[in-house]
Parts: C-alpha cells; sequence; structure tokens
C-alpha cells in the first residue's frame, strides 16, 4: 500500500533513523517502528526512569497505539503529544539552547544509569513548552551496550556545546551558525577560531582541540574498530556516566548572557508615554480576549514580552519573535523564572526570518511555513521594516497578513511619519526616499487584504493601532 | 548494531576516554598501547 492513501504526512524531517518515522494523521503526530525500535521502545517503557521522565514533563507525553493500525507499515505506533509550536535551535536564546544541552545530558545520564542510552545528541531532539524545555525524539532511546562511549557526543559537540563555547567565551552570536549548517559546527572550524590564548578556555582544550586533533588522526579508522578497541581496554559504563557528568558541569560553567544591545533598553528609551502604553495594553487586551481562551497569537518584535504576557491571558499559546539575542534571552530568562508554559520567546529578524533548511530544504521548515497565527500582533514594528530596512510597505503588509489564518486578526500599530522614532529612523536615510509611507497608504493597503474592524489613536497623537480581519 | 545509524566518529569516540577523568585515561592508554603492540607484532608477517 502507498503511504499516499492511507491520510498520511511524513515529517520531513526524522528521516535520519531509518528505524523510526515521525508522521502526520488526523491531526495527530504518530511515530512509526521497525521491528527493532519496536522492541527498544517496549523495553523502555517497561522502565521506572522512562515513566519518571515522562511523569516530570522532560520527554514529551508517549503512548503506544493499542491494536497497532493494521494500514501502515510499522511494527508500532507511538502518539506523541502536540507541541504547540515547533522551532529550530537557531531561533533560540543563548540560555535556551544552554538548558536544552543541560535537559539532554540530564535525560542521558538518567538513560545510562538504568541500561539505556540515546542514539544521537543532536539540538533538534529538544522542543519547547513555552519557555520549558522538552525532549522529543522518544525513538532516540535504546539499550547501552557496556563498553561503549555515547555515539550522541559528536552530534552534541556540533550542535549545542560549540555554539554555547562560540556564545560564552567569544561573545559571538551562534545563531547564524546553527542556520547555515544542519550539522552545527565542525570541531576543525572551531580550532581555528580558538586560537592561542583562547586555547585554554574552559572545555576548549578538550572538546574542541583534542577533539579535532583526534578525528583527524582516527578518520581512517572504523568506529566498529574502536568501539571494539575501547571495549578490550576496558571502557566501562561509569566511565560513560562520569564524561557525561563532566560535560554537564562544563554547560552549568558556561553561563554568560550576550551583551546588552541598543533594543535591550528600548521600553525605557522607546519613548512611549505612559498613557500611550496603557492604551496599547487595553487595545492588545481587547483584541485577543476574542480568543476566549484558545489558538495561536503570533507576537512580531516582542521586546520585553509586555503584550505576548498580555496575549497569554486569552489564548492557548503565544509565540514572542524578537530579533535582538540579547533581548530575547532576557526574555526567557523572565518568562522561565515564572514557569510560563504558554510564552514561547524566538529569536529572528523579520526583514530575514529562518528560511527552510537541511535535506532538500525541507528538513527543517521555514518560519512562514510553520506559522499559521489566529492572532498576529505586529506592534512598533512597521516603520523599522519599512524605514528601517527598506521593505516596500505593501510587502510589510503581505508578510504580516500572511502569517495570520484567513479569519484570523491582526493588531497592528502605524508610526506616523512625524512620530519621533520615525522620524529618527528617516533622518538616517535620503531625504524623500519614502514618499509612500503615510498613514493614508498604509490604511489603504491593509484594507485591501483585511476588513479593519477598529482603529484608535494613541494619546501621543503619532501612532494609530488597527484591529483587522485578515482576508475579511 | 542498531545504535549506529549515526556515524559516531572514531576520534569522537576516543576522545571521550581521555576527557573521562583519570580512569578515562587509563583507557585511552591502555588502547593505544594495545595498537602500538600490534603494529610491531604484525610487522614480521606483513614483510614474510
Amino acid at each position: 500500500m502507498a503511504i499516499s492513501d492511507t491520510g498520511i504526512r511524513i515529517e520531513p524531517g526524522s528521516f535520519r533513523d531509518p528505524t523510526n518515522r515521525v508522521f502526520h494523521r488526523d491531526g495527530e503526530v504518530l511515530r512509526g517502528l521497525d521491528d527493532l525500535a519496536a522492541r527498544d521502545w517496549r523495553s523502555l517503557a517497561a522502565t521506572d526512569f522512562f515513566r519518571s521522565l515522562l511523569a516530570e514533563g522532560k520527554v514529551c507525553g508517549t503512548e503506544e497505539l493499542v491494536p497497532t493500525p493494521v494500514d501502515v507499515p510499522w511494527t508500532a505506533v507511538l502518539r506523541h503529544e502536540r507541541i504547540p509550536f515547533v522551532s529550530h535551535p537557531y531561533e533560540w536564546s543563548f540560555g535556551m539552547l544552554r538548558d536544552a544541552a543541560l535537559l539532554h545530558l540530564n535525560i542521558l545520564r538518567a538513560a545510562l544509569a538504568a541500561g539505556f542510552t540515546t542514539k544521537d545528541g543532536s539540538a533538534y531532539n529538544l522542543q519547547w513548552r513555552g519557555a520549558s524545555p522538552v525532549f522529543i525524539d522518544v525513538g532516540s532511546f535504546a539499550p547501552a551496550r557496556d563498553g561503549e562511549p555515547w555515539a550522541g557526543y559528536r552530534q552534541f559537540c556540533q550542535t549545542l556545546l560549540y555554539p554555547l563555547l562560540l556564545q560564552a567565551h567569544l561573545g559571538v552570536d551562534f545563531q547564524p551558525w546553527l542556520r547555515a549548517r544542519v550539522d552545527g559546527i565542525e570541531p576543525d572550524q572551531m580550532r581555528r577560531l580558538f586560537g592561542g590564548t583562547r586555547r585554554l578556555l574552559p572545555g576548549v582544550p578538550t572538546h574542541v582541540h583534542l577533539h579535532g586533533a583526534m578525528q583527524a588522526r582516527h578518520a581512517r579508522s572504523t568506529t566498529r574498530d574502536v568501539r571494539a578497541q575501547l571495549r578490550a581496554a576496558g571502557y566501562s559504563r561509569e566511565l560513560a556516566s562520569a564524561t557525561v557528568r563532566g560535560i554537564e558541569k562544563l554547560v552549568r560553567r558556561l553561563d554568560r548572557r550576550p551583551g546588552a544591545s541598543h533594543w535591550s533598553d528600548y521600553q525605557r528609551t522607546c519613548g512611549y508615554s505612559v498613557p500611550d502604553r496603557q492604551a496599547k495594553e487595553r487595545f492588545v487586551e481587547a483584541a485577543t480576549a476574542t480568543l476566549g481562551g484558545s489558538g495561536l497569537v503570533l507576537d512580531l518584535g516582542a521586546n520585553d514580552g509586555r503584550y505576548a504576557r498580555i496575549a497569554a491571558r486569552h489564548a492557548d499559546y503565544v509565540v514572542a519573535v524578537e530579533q535582538d539575542p540579547a533581548v530575547a534571552d532576557e526574555l526567557y530568562r523572565a518568562l522561565r523564572a515564572d514557569g510560563e508554559r504558554r510564552v514561547l520567546p524566538l529569536v529572528m529578524d523579520l526583514a530575514d526570518p529562518s528560511p527552510g533548511g537541511g535535506w532538500r530544504g525541507v528538513e527543517r521548515a521555514g518560519f512562514a511555513d510553520r506559522t499559521q497565527a489566529d492572532v498576529v500582533l505586529a506592534l512598533a514594528l512597521v516603520h523599522h521594516l519599512a524605514i528601517g530596512r527598506n521593505v516596500p510597505l505593501g510587502e510589510v503588509v503581505d508578510q504580516i497578513v500572511g502569517l495570520g489564518v484567513p479569519g484570523g486578526r491582526l493588531v497592528v500599530e502605524f508610526v506616523h511619519p512625524e512620530d519621533p522614532m520615525a522620524r529618527r529612523l528617516l533622518a538616517n536615510k535620503p531625504e524623500g526616499l519614502f514618499p509612500d509611507y503615510r498613514r493614508d497608504t498604509f490604511e489603504r493597503l491593509l484594507a485591501t487584504r483585511c476588513r479593519i474592524e477598529r482603529r484608535s489613536e494613541l494619546p501621543s497623537g503619532t501612532r494609530t493601532l488597527y484591529q483587522a480581519v485578515v482576508g475579511g | 548494531m542498531h545504535l549506529a545509524y549515526l556515524d559516531a566518529g572514531s576520534g569522537s569516540l576516543i576522545v571521550q576516554a581521555v576527557v573521562g577523568g583519570v580512569a578515562g585515561a587509563a583507557v585511552a592508554a591502555k588502547l593505544y598501547w594495545r595498537r602500538l603492540v600490534a603494529r610491531f607484532r604484525r610487522q614480521p608477517s606483513d614483510q614474510g
């Protein structure tokens, strides 16, 4: 039977381990297992450590479908909890990547103690419930074999540890590096970045330089031979656990926050008066209250998350997109401290949103392909794209409208050209470059794509808020 | 074996012994010693 006959949509990002495959059917997230994976799953499901991980919410909710559906070509099928919004590691802040790495190591340690391991060590094994990481790759668990080091170590270094080292030691934002390479940063590249006295920074001598040198030296040995040699030389499970503990200790030490930026203090310096802010809050509150506790809200240009938090009172889930990694990291830490599980902060430049990545450009879906929001908030955003980044005003409106579901709502703020912020942006461009940047033009463009339900001028008189229905 | 869907990298496996503290370094030293001995043992038959 062809898979296309069964209403199944295969998840394009789940082909790497041929023993199991994630697919979607009738709105459910399912995982098909072959004979071997089904055997591993059943022994995993019987362990206490796995039950504890599920109960603590560290691993995404998973249960086996009994009986196994007969119309799929797998031995067993698992049903997974739905992750509210799938994000990629290059959209996470430093603190997020660090917490994701710590959760992965924590899970691996629990697995090793119970005679299991994870077959890989990728950052893509993790997702988020708001500001709480969750391990999603249940197919990664397998019984450990005595005397074998962790097969996922290299992947862990490339997609988690090295990006953290870049940011913590060099102050370099890691996101573009991960976005450019689906398999992460190679040890060889890292060695070039950590020359001179940087060689001595924590974690660098071993995980970067020695690792890179060993890779070059053993390029011609097969992993099968090396595994046998390590086993014969006495590599033990205790040693594997000690190594993981060592990496965990290192990751805990890497806690340098991204440096402050122009945006870090934006709420204080952006020139909003208190009445303006209160009016905006009331407007957002009223627009999102229509959701009645369900639906996805997308907050574009979230900054300190003030409006995302208001939206979260009325929605199922809020994705708060912020272009500045330092600001997004502050937001993440605040949300994490509050135990917030319904607001997901992400790092992304809206003038350069995440494209599709990996194999055929679909292994990691682009931002637009993942996003269909019931409410899109675009507050104090349009002028940054239209003036700051020269994006034609009509295209800015298209982009915002395109992220909402038909019938969904937009809350958009238009900053008039006379506003101090807009004037500051315009002063950096040749005079007369944006003759169309006017309130009436914006309103006309919005009205051709949406039905404007409500408009409200802020007390300052230089900003207007619109509430509109997509395609209305 | 089923764990090996991913190429773990030979060097990446050995380096884990080295970073595993004193006990790990001892395992790595033993591995290298055995490799060295094996090379000398092999040589006469290779030439023969």
